[in-house]
C-alpha cells in the first residue's frame, strides 16, 4: 500500500483503452463526469436509489455513483455515449423515440442503458422481465408504459 | 487513499498488516459513499476464492463476493438453497444486486439484510480468516455485534465464504418479504424458514424474522413449538400467533408500527414455513 | 400541378410519423448529448453552499465566518446580517435572502459561501459558526391557528399565511332539509414534485451588462421580476436562460427562489460565475412541495341521490414561508365544487404558518387532494343510499351550457361520455368477485385567472428564416411534456408545412415572448392560441409577399406556394425576396390571444378561464386480507382534452399522470418527526417503480372546443387528479372500510380491517 492520494486507473472505456489519474475513491460517476467530460450519464441522487447513473461494468448495470473509480482498474465500462457514434443511434434509442419514451429525458440514458444490458444478457425478455430490468431506474414523467414498449420493441428490431 | 484489488489472499493480509487497522477489505463497496473513507480499501471481489459457487463435502459454498445476481441465479441456489435465491433477488435493485454481494450484506450488518435473513435460516457459516493467517468459522447469526455493526473487523479480518448444508431430500427453504414498494425498497418485515420433514413431521426447522433486533432472529421457541407437528392450517395459525409473540418490535415512523409489524412477522414467518415445508414434501417445487 | 413532396426530414435522426410527431429534442436526450442544468461549467465557476438551520425555530444571537472566509480557495462569504434586506415572496412576499433574526425550519437558509470547488465549500460552510437560542416550535397546522401557538411573523398574526370564508346558495337550509348528510375528515399529506434532476443554478454577472442565470424552470419570465426585485437590478438587465429541464411538474414553476438569489449574490459578491446545485436530500428537506391539507366536508343530498349542498373547513400547511400555497389552497378549497352541479357550497380555508419545509405547488394543484375527499364522500352517500356510484356521478356531473356554482361557464363537454367510457372499459356492468371498484371525476381549468387578472393570455412570433423553415418564439417552456412539438404541428397545420420544419424558440427570457409560464395547464389551450394566430398571421404575409413576387394571386399546399398560372414558389424563395425588399426583415407573424371571456369578481365568483378539460378515471384493485396490501390491477383514464394534437405525447402524459396519482394514492407523503423531515430520500420517499403500475388504458373522448387551438385543450395536470378518489373508493369497496388518510398504506387498510384502533 502506499500513501498516494491518486492512482492510475487502465479500464476499457467504450471499447477504448483508458488511463487515468484518480482518486480512486471517488465515484466512477464523478470521473465520467467530471474527469472525462462524459456528462450523458446523469446523477439524480448520488446513493444508488434513482439509477439515472447506470452505466455498463463488464456488460452488467450498475449504479456508476455507487463504484468506487478504483474498482474499475482493468475492467470493461461502457456508457451512453457509446449507443451513438457516426451518427447512427442504437435500435434501443431509435424505439424510445418512436414509441414516446422519452419525457424530460434525464432519466433516459440510465434507463437505456439498463435496457442495453438487458438486451445483451436476454435478447427475447417478456414484459414482466422488461420491468424487473428498469425498476431500479426512476422516471417521473411517464410511468415506464411507453418505456417498456420501446424496449419490447427494440428487442424485436435487434 | 489507495484501492487495492488483490489478486490473492497474501495480498489482501500483507495489504491489511501494513494498513495497520487503517485499511479495510471491500467487496462490492457500495455502500462506501455512506461512512468515513479509510486510508486504503482492498477489494477481494477479483479473488477467484471469493466468487465460486460450488457444492463441495456436504456443503454449499459461496465466495463471500459473489453478487446477488450471481447468487440469485445460480442453479445450485436454486435447487439446493431456494431461500437464499429468493433474498438475492429482491435486495435493492438490478444494478445495487449486480454488484454487492452476500458477504458484504453479512458484514454490513443491516438490521434487515435479505441475504444475510436468508443465510441465517438456512444455517449458514462464515468462513473468516485474520492478518495474524488464523482460520475460523462462525454461525452468521453470531456476527452482529450491535445495529449496523458486524463482528468481523474489517481492517483485520478477511470473510472469505459462506457455506451451509443444502437442501436435499425432504428438507425446503423459502425466504419472504413485506415492503411498501416493489423495488428499491427495504422491507418492513423479511423472514425465511428451512424445514426438514419426516414422513410428513417436522424434524428440523429454522425461522428467521427481521428486524424485529439488530440482528436477523432466530425464532427458536417458535421453532420448537412445531417440531414433530405436520404443516397443516393449524400449525401455521400457531406459527403466526407463537412467532408475533417471540419478539419485540419498535415503531417506526418510516415503516409502520409496531404492532402492525408484529402481525406481518406472525404472518411472514408462516408464510415462509407454509412454502418452505411444501418444497420439502416436493422437491420438484425446490427451484420454481 | 405537381407539388413538391415536403421535406421529410432535416434533422438526421428526426422521424415524423402523424400526430406522432417528436421534437428534435428527445433524440438530444435519448443519446446523452442534452445538457440540463447540472450539466453546466462555465470558466472560471465557482461552487456554492447554502449553509441551513438545525433548528426549526431559533433566533439567531451571532454568525461567525471569520474561519470559513480564511479558507483557501473561499471566494465569498454571505450572511443576512449583511445583505440588503429585501423581502420576496410569490403571493406573499415573507422570505428574505438569507435569515436575518430567527430561522423558522430545518433547513432554512442562514448563510451562503462560494468557493473554488465543493469540497472546499462544504468545509467553508461547516468553518462558520452560529449561535442560536432555540425558540418554541409549532408543526401541526391546527396547533399553530389556535391562541398562545409560537409565532412565526410578526406580520402574520396568530399564523394565518391566508385565509377565506365564502357561502354561496344558503347552506344552512340546504342542510337542513336534505334527506341524507355524509361527512368525513381527510388528511392528505405533503407532496414531492421529485423531479429526477435535481436544481441547479449558474449565476453569471457582469456589472456592465447584467446577470443571467442558467437554470431550467417553468416560469422563467415570473422567476425573473422576483429575482430582479430582489437584487434590485432593473428587469432588463437580468436574464434567464434555460438549459434541459430534468422534469418539473409544478415544482418548477418557481422551482427554489433562494437558489436563485443566492446565487445571483454569490456571483455579484465574488465577480465569477457561481453555481448551486441542491443534493437529493436538500430537494427533500429545503424544496417546496405542495401543502398538506386537513380537510373536514360534508355533504347534503337527496334520496335519489341529487346532490344539495356541499360545505368544508379546510386547514392546509403553509409551512415557514408561503410560495404558491394561498393559491394551491384557493384551488384545492373550490375547484372540484365544479365538477357537480352543487347548487350550495360553504367553505372556510385557512392556511397556517408551522415550523417545517416551505411549501410551493405540485401538478394539479391541490385539486388532486381536494378529488381524494369529495369523490370519497361520493361513494360514502351512494353507499348509504343503495345508489350506483356511476349513476350518482352520472346524475350530478356538469354538462355543456351549466354555470357552476362558482361561476365557471361549462363550454364543450364531454364528461358524462367519459364517465361511460371509463365504466364500460373497467367493466362497471360485470365485476368481478373478490375485487373492488372506484371511478371518480374532474374538472380543471387550462389556464386561470388567479396568476394575474390583468394578464389572461399569451402572445407568440412566428418568422420565415431565410431557408423556408419556420422559427416560433414563444415564452411556453417544454420540458418532456411535448408542449413544443404540440406547437410545431400547430403551426404546420396553419402554414401547410410539416412539423419537423418548425423550430420552437422559448430559450431567454430576454429574447422570448413573455409567458405566465407551464403552469396551470395553460400551455395548449392559451399558448397554442397565440401560436395558431402568430402562424395564421405568418400565413397572410406570406400569400401577400408571394403574389407580389409571383404578380399574381398565390394559393399553398406542403409548403409551396402555386400561382394561378402554375408558377411553383418555395418559402426559401419568398424569404429571400421580402428580405431583400425590406433591407433585412424577415416575415413575421404576431399571435396574441387576450380571451375576453375570463373574469371574476372580488368573491372569486366568475369564469376564471377560457375552458375546461373533464376526466373520468375507473380502477380495478384487489386487497390481501392479510396484510392489507393493495394492489390495483387496471386503471381506465377518460379524458376530455378537446381534439388531441399528438397522440404518442398524450398518452405520455397520461401514463405519466396517472403513476404520479398512483405514488400520491398508495406511497407518497411527506413524513416529519419534530419538525425533521423522516423520509429525505428517494428510497424513503417512495415514488413508484416499473413493478408499481397497474395496466393503465388512456381513453380520450374529443369534443372539439373552439376555445382552444384546432379544437384541443390541456391534459397535462388533469391526468392525475381523479387517480386519488378512484383508487380510495376501489379500495373501500375491496376492502369494506374506507381510509380517509392518504397515502392509502397497507397497514391503514389492514388496520381499519381489523378494527384497530388508529396508532398513527
Amino acid at each position: 500500500m502506499n500513501n498516494l492520494k491518486k492512482q492510475v486507473l487502465i479500464f476499457q472505456l467504450n471499447g477504448e483503452p483508458m488511463g487515468i489519474l484518480a482518486d480512486p475513491a471517488e465515484s466512477l460517476l464523478t470521473i465520467l463526469r467530471e474527469k472525462l467530460g462524459l456528462y450523458g450519464t446523469k446523477a439524480g441522487c448520488g446513493k444508488g436509489e434513482c439509477g439515472a447513473c447506470t452505466v455498463l461494468l463488464d456488460d452488467r448495470a450498475v449504479n456508476s455513483c455507487l463504484v468506487p473509480a478504483g474498482k474499475v482498474q482493468g475492467r470493461k465500462v461502457e456508457t451512453i455515449e457509446n449507443l451513438s457514434q457516426g451518427g447512427k443511434v442504437h435500435p434501443i434509442q431509435e424505439e424510445f423515440v418512436e414509441k414516446g419514451a422519452v419525457q424530460c429525458g434525464f432519466c433516459s440514458p440510465g434507463m437505456v442503458m439498463s435496457a442495453h444490458a438487458l438486451l445483451k444478457e436476454n435478447p427475447q425478455p417478456n414484459p414482466e422481465q422488461v420491468r424487473v430490468a428498469i425498476s431500479g431506474n426512476l422516471c417521473r414523467c411517464s410511468g415506464y408504459k411507453q418505456i417498456e414498449e420501446a424496449i419490447l420493441s427494440a428487442a424485436e428490431k435487434m | 487513499m489507495s484501492y487495492l484489488i488483490a489478486s490473492n489472499l497474501d495480498e489482501v493480509i500483507s495489504s491489511l498488516r501494513d494498513g495497520s487497522g487503517k485499511a479495510r477489505v471491500v467487496a462490492g463497496a457500495t455502500d462506501l459513499y455512506l461512512q468515513d473513507l479509510p486510508y486504503g480499501l482492498v477489494d477481494l471481489s477479483a479473488l477467484p476464492e471469493t466468487t465460486v459457487i460450488e457444492e463441495k463435502d456436504g456443503f454449499v459454498k459461496l465466495g463471500a463476493a459473489v453478487t446477488h445476481t450471481a447468487a440469485a441465479s445460480s442453479p445450485l441456489v436454486l435447487s439446493r438453497a431456494r431461500a437464499l435465491a429468493e433474498g438475492c433477488e429482491t435486495i435493492g435493485s438490478l444494478q445495487i444486486r449486480n454488484i454487492g454481494t452476500i458477504g458484504g450484506n453479512v458484514v454490513n450488518a443491516a438490521p434487515a439484510a435479505d441475504a444475510a435473513v436468508a443465510l441465517i435460516g438456512l444455517g449458514a457459516e462464515a468462513v473468516i480468516i485474520d492478518i495474524e493467517g488464523n482460520r475460523r468459522q462462525e454461525s452468521v447469526e453470531n456476527l452482529y455485534w450491535a445495529y449496523n455493526r458486524s463482528v468481523v473487523d474489517s481492517t483485520r479480518e478477511v470473510m472469505l465464504s459462506l457455506q451451509f448444508k443444502p437442501c436435499l431430500g425432504g428438507e425446503g427453504s423459502a425466504f419472504t418479504r413485506f415492503a411498501a414498494r416493489r423495488a428499491l425498497a427495504l422491507p418492513m418485515v423479511n423472514a425465511s424458514a428451512r424445514v426438514k420433514l419426516e414422513n410428513g413431521l417436522v424434524k428440523e426447522a429454522r425461522l428467521v424474522a427481521a428486524p424485529v433486533n439488530p440482528a436477523p432472529t432466530r425464532l427458536l421457541k417458535t421453532e420448537e413449538l412445531i417440531i414433530g407437528r405436520s404443516i397443516n392450517e393449524e400449525t401455521i395459525s400457531m406459527v403466526e400467533k407463537a412467532a408475533a409473540e417471540e419478539v419485540e418490535v419498535r415503531d417506526s415512523l418510516l415503516r409502520c408500527s409496531a404492532r402492525y409489524r408484529l402481525h406481518l412477522v406472525g404472518v411472514l414467518v408462516s408464510r415462509a414455513l407454509k412454502t418452505a415445508a411444501d418444497r420439502a414434501l416436493d422437491p420438484g417445487k425446490a427451484g420454481e | 400541378m405537381i407539388l413538391k413532396t415536403p421535406e421529410k426530414n432535416t434533422h438526421q435522426y428526426g422521424k415524423v410519423e402523424g400526430t406522432g410527431y417528436q421534437s428534435p429534442e428527445v433524440w438530444s436526450k435519448v443519446t446523452g448529448k442534452a445538457v440540463y442544468g447540472i450539466d453546466l461549467a462555465m470558466p472560471g465557476m465557482l461552487h456554492g453552499k447554502i449553509l441551513r438551520s438545525p433548528h426549526p425555530h431559533a433566533r439567531i444571537k451571532k454568525v461567525d465566518t471569520t474561519a470559513a472566509k480564511a479558507l483557501p480557495g473561499v471566494r465569498a462569504v454571505l450572511t443576512g446580517a449583511e445583505l440588503e434586506n429585501r423581502p420576496f415572496g410569490i403571493a406573499v412576499e415573507d422570505e428574505l435572502p438569507l435569515a436575518v433574526d430567527s430561522v423558522r425550519y430545518i433547513g432554512d437558509e442562514v448563510a451562503a459561501v462560494a468557493a473554488v470547488d465543493l469540497r472546499t465549500a462544504e468545509r467553508a460552510i461547516k468553518a462558520i459558526k452560529v449561535e442560536y437560542e432555540e425558540l418554541p416550535a409549532v408543526y401541526d397546522p391546527s396547533e399553530a391557528l389556535q391562541v398562545g401557538a409560537p409565532q412565526l411573523h410578526d406580520n402574520f398574526p396568530g399564523n394565518v399565511a391566508w385565509q377565506r370564508e365564502m357561502e354561496r346558495g344558503s347552506s344552512d337550509a340546504v342542510f337542513a332539509g336534505a334527506d341524507l348528510v355524509v361527512e368525513e375528515n381527510f388528511t392528505i399529506p405533503a407532496i414531492n414534485a421529485t423531479y429526477l434532476e435535481p436544481i441547479a443554478c449558474v449565476a453569471v454577472d457582469d456589472p456592465y451588462t447584467g446577470i443571467t442565470l442558467h437554470t431550467a424552470l417553468q416560469s422563467p419570465d415570473a422567476v425573473r421580476n422576483i429575482v430582479a426585485k430582489a437584487l434590485n437590478y432593473p428587469l432588463s438587465k437580468v436574464n434567464i436562460n434555460g438549459p434541459v429541464m430534468g422534469g418539473g411538474f409544478g415544482g418548477r414553476v418557481y422551482g427554489n427562489l433562494k437558489v436563485y438569489i443566492l446565487s445571483a449574490l454569490l456571483a455579484i459578491n465574488s465577480g465569477s460565475p457561481v453555481k448551486i446545485q441542491l443534493t437529493r436530500e436538500e430537494e427533500f428537506t429545503a424544496g417546496r412541495p405542495m401543502i398538506a391539507a386537513a380537510i373536514k366536508m360534508k355533504m347534503a343530498v337527496k334520496s335519489d341521490g341529487t346532490i344539495l349542498g356541499r360545505e368544508a373547513d379546510i386547514i392546509t400547511d403553509n409551512g415557514a414561508y408561503s410560495g404558491q400555497a394561498p393559491w394551491v389552497s384557493k384551488t384545492l378549497s373550490e375547484r372540484n365544487d365544479s365538477v357537480y352541479r352543487i347548487p350550495s357550497i360553504k367553505t372556510r380555508v385557512r392556511l397556517a404558518y408551522t415550523n417545517k419545509i416551505p411549501t410551493g405547488q405540485y401538478r394539479a394543484y391541490g385539486n388532486q387532494a381536494a378529488n381524494f375527499a369529495a369523490e370519497s364522500l361520493i361513494d360514502m352517500a351512494a353507499k348509504k343510499l343503495g345508489l350506483d356510484p356511476l349513476e350518482m356521478r352520472l346524475k350530478n356531473c356538469v354538462r355543456e351550457g351549466d354555470i357552476t356554482v362558482h361561476g365557471l361557464k361549462i363550454g364543450k363537454c364531454g364528461l358524462s361520455e367519459c364517465l361511460q367510457a371509463a365504466a364500460r372499459e373497467i367493466g362497471w356492468d360485470h365485476k368481478k368477485t373478490g375485487r373492488g371498484y372506484g371511478l371518480s371525476v374532474a374538472i380543471h381549468a387550462n389556464g386561470s385567472l388567479v396568476f394575474d387578472k390583468k394578464f389572461r393570455g399569451a402572445s407568440a412570433l412566428a418568422r420565415l428564416e431565410l431557408d423556408g423553415r419556420v422559427t416560433l418564439f414563444s415564452g411556453e417552456q417544454d420540458y418532456g411534456q411535448g408542449t413544443h412539438a404540440a406547437f410545431a404541428q400547430i403551426a404546420a397545420r396553419a402554414l401547410d408545412v410539416n412539423p419537423s420544419q418548425v423550430t420552437v424558440e422559448s430559450k431567454e427570457t430576454k429574447t422570448a415572448p413573455f409567458s405566465t409560464g407551464a403552469l396551470a395547464m395553460r400551455q395548449t389551450t392559451v399558448g397554442g392560441k397565440a401560436i395558431q394566430l402568430a402562424a395564421e398571421d405568418l400565413r397572410e404575409k406570406i400569400f401577400k409577399a408571394a403574389a407580389e413576387l409571383a404578380g399574381e394571386p398565390v394559393t399553398m399546399g406542403n409548403g409551396v406556394l402555386y400561382s394561378i398560372t402554375g408558377q411553383n414558389l418555395e418559402l426559401a424563395e419568398i424569404a429571400y425576396h421580402y428580405h431583400n425588399t425590406t433591407s433585412g426583415l424577415s416575415l413575421t407573424g404576431e399571435g396574441k390571444f387576450v380571451p375576453e371571456e375570463s373574469d371574476y369578481d372580488e368573491s372569486g365568483y366568475g369564469n376564471i378561464s377560457v375552458a375546461y378539460s373533464y376526466a373520468a378515471h375507473a380502477v380495478e384493485v384487489e386487497v390481501d386480507k392479510t396484510t392489507g396490501a393493495l394492489t390495483i390491477n387496471r386503471l381506465v383514464a377518460a379524458h376530455d382534452s378537446g381534439r388531441i394534437v399528438n397522440h404518442l405525447t398524450s398518452r405520455g402524459q397520461v401514463y405519466g399522470g396517472v403513476a404520479q396519482g398512483i405514488g400520491m394514492s398508495c406511497f407518497e407523503g411527506y413524513l416529519f418527526d419534530e419538525g425533521r423531515v423522516a423520509n429525505a430520500s428517494l428510497v424513503d420517499y417512495k415514488i413508484p417503480t416499473a413493478l408499481d403500475l397497474p395496466e393503465i388504458k388512456p381513453l380520450f373522448i374529443e369534443v372539439e372546443d373552439p376555445a382552444g387551438p384546432y379544437g384541443s385543450k390541456g391534459l397535462g395536470e388533469i391526468v392525475m387528479v381523479p387517480v386519488l378518489g378512484a383508487v380510495a373508493n376501489a379500495a373501500a369497496d375491496a376492502a369494506g372500510v374506507w381510509i380517509t388518510d392518504l397515502p392509502l398504506t397497507a397497514e391503514k387498510i389492514y388496520q381499519a380491517m381489523a378494527g384497530w384502533e388508529c396508532e398513527i
